[in-house]
Order: C-alpha cells, then structure tokens, then sequence
C-alpha cells in the first residue's frame, strides 16, 4: 500500500519541505496540550448487479477504510493542528488499497486573519447534483462516484475577514494526480489508463497553482467568486505508447461564481465557470452552469418527516455530449428526512439527459445504528443510456452498495 | 415598521406609573409588562458559553444521547448569535451551526458539515420540527425574544416553592406548531419554572420544567435541568446544561462561517 500522497509528489520539492516543516511541528505538538482522537471505521459491501457475462468483470467485493482524526491546539486556541490519514483495503481492486493524508496542517488565527500551512480540503459551491466551482482538491474516485471524495491538497492559504464577507488567497505546490480504477472494475473508464500522465507545464506535478476567493452573505443572498491558475484537475486523455491512453493535465485559468438566495422554504442556487486554456491544443474554452432549486415540505404525515424537490438543470457550452457527462441534463431529486431518533435519510435523485435521453437513477439512505455507527445503503442504475452519450460506458454497471461505518 | 410602532408600545407601557398600570391595566397589557420585565432581568449577559446533553426517552423508556457545546452572542436590538458544535451522536460529532435570530424575520442559519468541509445556507422556516429527534422543537430553542408573542396576565398561582405569575403567551412569527403557552414566571427573580405547550387544535402537547437553577456572575439565573414530557406520545427529553460560563470573553466577529470552520 503505497500512500497516493507520496507516490503523486515526491518530485515536489516545495511540497517536501511543507510536509518535513508539518512532521517536525507535529513531533512538537504530541508533548503540548490535549490531543483530541476519534476514528471512523468503514465496512462496505458493494454487490454489481448487471455484469455483461463473459465481460471478465468482477461482480462483488468488499472494502475497509480506517480514518483516524487527531487534532489539538496551543498558544491559547490561537493555532490549531490536525493529521487525518486514511487507508482503504479491497478485496478486487488493487488500485483501491490505497493510503492518503487527507489532512494535516497547522492553522493560526490572529485577529481576522487565518493562516493554514499544509495539507487541507476546501469546498466552494452550493449545487448538489455536481460540484462546478469547487476545484482546489483533487477528487478520489476511488471512494465513490459521486465526486464528494476528495484527497488532501498540499497549500499556503491566507485568509482575511470583513464581518460579512472573506477574502482567501491559496497558493497550491505539488498537484495530486487523479487515480483511476482498475480496468476491470465495472465502474471503471472504458478503456486502459496509464499510469504516466502527461502534464502540458514543463514542470509537471511541480507547477505551482494558484487561487483566489471572495464570499459572503448579504441578507438573504450568499455569494462566492473565484478564481484559479494552475494544473486541471480534470484529466483529458491522449493515446500512449503502450495503447493504453495517458491521462493529460493542461493548464488552465478558471473564474467561478456561486449564489444561493435563501427565503422561508426555497433555497435557489447557481454555480457557474468560465475555463480557458493557455493553448488551443491542450482544449477548447468553455462555459458551464447549473442552476436549480430545493424547496421544502416540513412535517409531513403528522410530524414524521420533512420533504424536499430539488431540480436543478446543467449547461455546457462544449458541444460534445461523448465525453461531457452534465452537457445539457436535468437532475430531480427528493429528499426525505425522517425525524426519528436514528435520524434516517434518504436521497432519491435522476440524471437525465436533455438530447438523448439517457437517464440514470441513484438512491442514498442511512440511519444511525448502535449509538455510534451508520448504516447506509447506496443504489445506482443507468438506463435508456445512448451509445453517444459519455456514459455509455457505465451502461452495465448498475451496483447496489451497503455500508456500515463507526465511529470511536 | 409594525416592529416600531411595538417599542413605542413598549415604552409607553413601562414609563407607566406602577399605581397607575395596577388599576388602567388590561390583562394583556399586564401580560406584556411582566414579558418585558423578564427580558430586562436577562439582559446584558453580553456573551456565555455552556455544554448541553439531552436525553431522549421513547414511551418503552429507550434512551438515546446528544452532546452539543454553545455558545451565545447578545446582540442589541436584534436576537442573539449563537454557534452549536454537536459532539454526539458520533456519526454526527464536528458538525457545526450558526444562528443569527431575527425575532418576528426569519433567522439566518448555516450548516457546517465536517465530512465534505462545506458550509450550507440552511432554511429556518421548519420552526416546529424537532430538535435532533428529542421533544423539544426549534422554535423552543430560539432566541426570546418579547415581540415573538403577544401576552395575556392570567393571575398569580404557587407553583413548588415559588410564586408565580401565570401568564398565556402566543406565538407572533410564522409556522408556530403551538396555538399558545401558558408559563409560570417567578415573582422575585422572573425566571420560568414551567411551560405548557398547546398544538394547533388547543390540546396540550407538552410540559416543560425548570429545574436547578443557579445564579451566575452578573446576576443572571439558568436551570441545569429541562424535562420536558409530550402528553401525547409519552415521550420525554431531559435537558442537562454543564459548565456555563459567562467570563470567558467571546467576540461578535466570531460568530461567523470561518468560526464554524474551527470549533472544537
């Protein structure tokens, strides 16, 4: 089990040093002050129910994840540490037993200034059918298809803040390559990756990234724009030597802008980027937006749970629906939140597609169980899909995922 | 504009003469005085932070936990700030909340969610719903205000060891579960030693006592226990309030997302 961390970056010198100044602090802090530990514990059973015989596909396995999380502080609360790493083991995938240091920074406040130094997660956005803005961390699909994984992200960030409003400053050494799964997991890209990307900055995982943000709320208006430079995130893919295809990071500049307005039951929201590229080769500039709301029904059937509608639409102004997942789709959604002491939820939404007809359904629901534990379930289905649409390849890859996660 | 006219109200009311308001008054206007009178004995506390644990009892006697740490800003002439770190149930723990109430508006609330570090616009509309599955919903939780009710003086009665005044108060702000309360306010420090609750068809739902109160620098009183027994579905939930502390200085500037972010 190679850490993604260590493997992704050991050429990253500015990383290296960040990540020796973190250890030695970290070294410091175990003799000062109380440590706080909890660890979350995963057990997850995932069962694929609709395998093209003779695909040679596996069609079950089972995984554990470990997530401890330590955290402290000193100089009166002024700074604060934290070192959450994370392991998973499968019993397929090799490409899933995998290590990452999903936080470890140190964290200083003076006054209206926050200071991070190390490895970190940040999240922009308000959507919920597809995280737009959001791009500092690069995103683990090995966790899980839904995006909302992420890996630690080395950074400097300096943030200052005006009552009503902060504005961010990240600076962004070493990137973190994207992992992909197996070839034979079902859930994995169509086709072979490689495991040596290919960077269009001659200073390849190395480059230094930048990133700026402005957010705030105003009555009953919360806003954020943004802005970065740096290494995609997102991978294209170009043929390699060995046939299988390399992924590709190019450089890019991206402004984003998210708002939400929030009045009694409604909560409207809308995400938008403009990404442009450095050179016409390395991608073509686009526009995408998603936009949508949710509105609420409380207490339904005599106070026993709370309903919610969520529909949001999604635009792109590339016109390539073969690789563009959300190019012209609609999302609905519904969201059930029971009021029991277990606090049961579940989240029922469709994906459909706009100009073919491609549709895909994913239902989410868990419950506390054991006072300390969580048991959910997990169910996703495509159907109707288009042999033009991008995900043509996740045709048969219907899954149904159980889970039970505790937490000491 | 409606809000101006009520502090002129209020004004006019308190400037009164105590001789005076003792014979002129209408019950309602009786009702307010004491409303205010409350609110006057617990102002000023400026900021205080306490842990609170709930208990929640099903009608088979089942019991389940909820740790949550608060802390709380005064804000003049508005309702409070307040920021809640829920420690338990642990598949919860490091979730966060910021509150700006709003009295008779709606409050401004976010939702910090630990797992994915975001930070969510949440609705406030859902004042009736119940507060992490227990017996106590959000609107009883809210900051108090006094023009959150309107108030009828309904006499004097001993209540345990006090003595009180019985006073009906019904909700102003929109999406109220109750028709109206009836609370028992001790004469000598104005405290709340019981509330009756009645839903939207005037049953009783629910009781709430006050139990164990103690007196904290600054002269203001808090009880350590809440019970709190829904007549209908025998269920209940205690509250347990430790480690209050009204010295410790906390900022207005920190009741806010970054805040939400870092507690620990």
């Amino acid at each position: 089990m190679v850490p993604d961390i260590a493997r992704g970056m050991t050429r990253g010198r500015m990383f290296r040093a960040l990540l020796g100044a973190a250890a030695l602090a970290f070294h410091a802090l175990s003799f000062a002050g109380e440590v706080a530990v909890s660890v979350a514990m995963e057990l997850e059973l995932q069962a694929f129910v609709s395998n093209p015989a003779g695909s040679g596909r596996h069609d079950d396995n089972f995984a554990v994840s470990l997530e401890p999380d330590f955290r402290g502080d000193f100089d009166d609360g002024n700074t604060l540490w934290r070192f959450v790493p994370f392991g998973r083991w499968d019993s397929r995938d090799p490409e899933r037993r995998h290590g990452d240091i999903r936080e470890m920074y140190l964290l200083h406040v003076m006054d209206d200034w926050e200071f991070l130094a190390g490895v970190s997660k940040v999240f922009w956005g308000v959507a919920e059918s597809r995280h737009l803005v959001d791009i500092i961390n690069q995103t683990d699909h090995l966790e899980g298809i839904d995006g909302e994984d992420k890996l630690g992200q080395p950074m400097l960030s300096v943030g200052r803040s005006f009552g009503q409003s902060t504005l961010t400053f990240y600076v962004l050494p070493g990137f973190r390559e994207r992992a992909f799964l197996s070839a034979d997991s079902p859930l994995s890209l169509p086709f072979a990756v490689s495991d040596d990307p290919l960077y269009e900055s001659g200073k390849g995982r190395d480059h230094m990234d930048f990133a700026v943000r402005f957010s705030g709320y105003r009555d009953v208006l919360d806003y954020g724009v943004s802005w970065f430079r740096g290494t995609s995130r997102e991978a294209g893919f170009v043929p390699g030597m060995d046939g299988r295809l390399r992924p590709f990071y190019p450089q890019i500049e991206q402004f984003g802008l998210d708002l939400q307005i929030t009045t009694e039951s409604w909560l409207w929201k809308f995400e938008a980027i403009r990404r442009t590229f450095g050179h016409r080769a390395a991608g073509d500039d686009f526009t995408a937006a998603v936009g949508g709301f949710e509105y609420s029904f409380y207490g339904l059937r005599d106070g026993l749970f709370d309903l919610g509608l969520l529909a949001e639409l999604h635009y792109d102004s590339r016109d390539d629906s073969g690789t563009i997942l959300f190019q012209d789709d609609v999302f609905l959604g519904m969201r059930f939140g029971f009021t029991d002491v277990e606090g049961t939820e579940i989240l029922a939404g469709t994906v459909i597609d706009l100009k073919d007809g491609s549709q895909s359904l994913r239902v989410e629901g868990s419950r506390r169980m054991f006072n300390n534990a969580r048991l959910g379930l997990e169910a996703q289905s495509f159907f109707n899909v288009d042999p033009g649409n991008a995900s043509y390849g996740l045709r048969n890859s219907d899954y149904a995922l159980l889970s039970l996660k505790w937490y000491f | 504009m409606i809000m101006k006219k009520f502090w002129c109200l209020c004004l006019a009311v308190a400037a009164l003469p105590a001789g005076f308001a003792a014979f002129g008054q209408t019950p309602e206007e009786r009702g307010l005085e004491i409303a205010i009178a409350m609110d006057e004995r617990d102002s000023g506390w400026r900021y205080f932070s306490a842990d609170m644990e709930m208990i929640l009892r099903n009608r088979a006697g089942r019991e389940s936990r909820r740790r949550i740490t608060n802390r709380q800003f005064e804000v003049d002439g508005d309702g409070d700030k307040s920021l809640s770190l829920f420690r338990e149930p642990r598949d919860v723990a490091g979730t966060a909340m910021l509150t700006f109430a709003h009295g008779l508006e709606p409050d401004d609330q976010w939702l910090y969610l630990p797992a994915i570090k975001r930070v969510k616009r949440i609705s406030t509309r859902n004042k009736s719903g119940p507060f992490m599955g227990s017996e106590i919903a959000y609107e009883d939780i809210g900051s108090p205000e006094v023009k959150k009710y309107s108030y009828r003086y309904l006499g004097d009665e001993p209540c345990g060891q006090y003595e009180c005044y019985k006073l009906e108060r019904h909700p102003q702000y929109e999406g109220s579960g109750y028709t109206r309360h009836i609370s028992w306010v001790d004469k000598a420090e104005y405290r709340l030693i019981r509330i009756e609750f009645y839903d939207r068809k005037d049953a009783l739902l629910k009781t709430m006592d006050f139990i164990g109160y103690n007196e904290y620098p600054g002269g203001y009183w808090r009880a350590d226990r809440f019970e709190v027994t829904n007549h209908q579905t025998g269920k209940s939930t205690t509250l347990l309030w430790r480690n209050y502390d009204f010295e410790t200085e906390l900022h207005e500037k920190d009741f806010n997302h970054n805040a939400l972010k870092r507690l620990r």
